[in-house]
């Protein structure tokens, strides 16, 4: 520290690049307002009082992809909504993050055999950060899922590539 | 409720396309029609009909004064089984001011699934009328707008029909 000590007036406080983007980005991951069918519901309740959601600085739900940071495919998406899923995705601005939340978004769930139109796996139009278990899953198991995604870009680096999760 | 008013009506006017008619089921199993104390839960009155008459009927079920069927609950179509050489075609009306409905039936042909359109009767037909033809591959004749409704315009095959051979993959993505 000997280098830059007292070079510089009171309340300057030094630090690493990446700490202070990784810092100020897994802390305000704000998601898109976006549900295709139950999971939304257990997703509403984690945006609400009582799991509150805001605790990670991820509550402010935007209405715009333009404006957001992370897509929670909260339900099932077929051939006809993946399109515009992956147009959504592409309209969000970088660096963007995905949840592919309950078991229809991870791969297909219940309508893995029989259902003709359902995407078997949100991951085969847009790439997917964090996959959570459940049909739906618990508002606890989401904020365990923010909290994996949080990890994740709290390793990850501006001059290499996000480190892959353990 | 007695249901044979309704019937006997549709024979009186000589209904278009009336094929047949059914008493309906009895509220409890094994019990005589009429034998129950909750008649009406047994099901509604049931008529089979020409499904290439069907718009005539329907015009006869809405104005008649005895029928008034003003609603239209439903049109589906029903695949019965593969080697069945029929489509079933099922409409439920009612009417709030008689307080009745019927159940109609219509059997239509693998070979040849062309029949007219409802639409100009009942304006809620056209969404139901869309879905049959996308789901089953049904040609409604006349009708105003045939577009798929659920499904994505260049998906290929019924999906709802028992013969149905389910898609290797939409778009480049893979379906297994």
């Amino acid at each position: 520290m000997g280098l830059i000590e007292h070079q510089f007036e009171e309340n300057v406080l030094t630090t690493r690049v990446d700490w202070l983007l990784n810092w100020a980005r897994l802390n305000s991951i704000w998601p898109m307002t976006f549900g295709l069918a139950c999971c939304a519901i257990e997703m509403m309740a984690v945006g609400a009082a009582h799991h509150d959601i805001d605790r990670f600085g991820a509550g402010a739900f935007r209405a715009s992809p333009r404006q957001a940071d992370l897509m929670i495919v909260a339900g099932t998406v077929n051939f006809k909504m993946g399109e515009r899923v992956k147009r959504l995705y592409d309209q969000m601005p970088s660096p963007k993050y995905v949840i592919a939340m309950g078991a229809c978004a991870t791969g297909g769930g219940p309508y893995f055999k029989f259902g003709y139109t359902v995407m078997k796996g949100v991951d085969r139009c847009v790439p997917v950060d964090v996959y959570i278990a459940g049909c739906p899953p618990r508002p606890e198991a989401l904020l365990e899922g923010l909290m994996k995604l949080q990890e994740k870009i709290r390793r990850s680096s501006v001059v290499r590539r996000p480190a892959r999760m353990a | 409720m007695n249901f044979d008013g309704i019937h006997d009506r549709l024979r009186v006017i000589q209904a278009p396309g009336l094929l047949g008619a059914d008493l309906p089921r009895a509220a409890i199993p094994g019990a005589k029609h009429g034998e129950s104390k909750d008649a009406g839960r047994g099901g509604d009155a049931f008529v089979l009909v020409d499904p290439q008459k069907i718009v005539p009927f329907l015009h006869v079920c809405r104005d008649e004064d005895r029928l008034r069927f003003d609603v239209l609950v439903d049109l589906s179509a029903t695949d019965p089984k593969a080697e069945d050489p029929n489509l079933w075609i099922n409409i439920n009306l009612l009417s709030v001011e008689r307080r009745q409905r019927l159940a109609i039936k219509a059997l239509l042909p693998k070979t040849d699934l062309k029949m007219p359109s409802s639409t100009a009767i009942y304006r809620a037909a056209q969404w139901h009328e869309r879905e049959c033809a996308e789901m089953f591959g049904i040609t409604f004749v006349g009708h105003p707008d045939p577009r798929h409704v659920l499904l994505p315009d260049d998906w290929v095959g019924y999906p709802l029909r028992k013969d149905y051979v389910f898609p290797k993959e939409y778009h480049g993505i893979s379906c297994e």
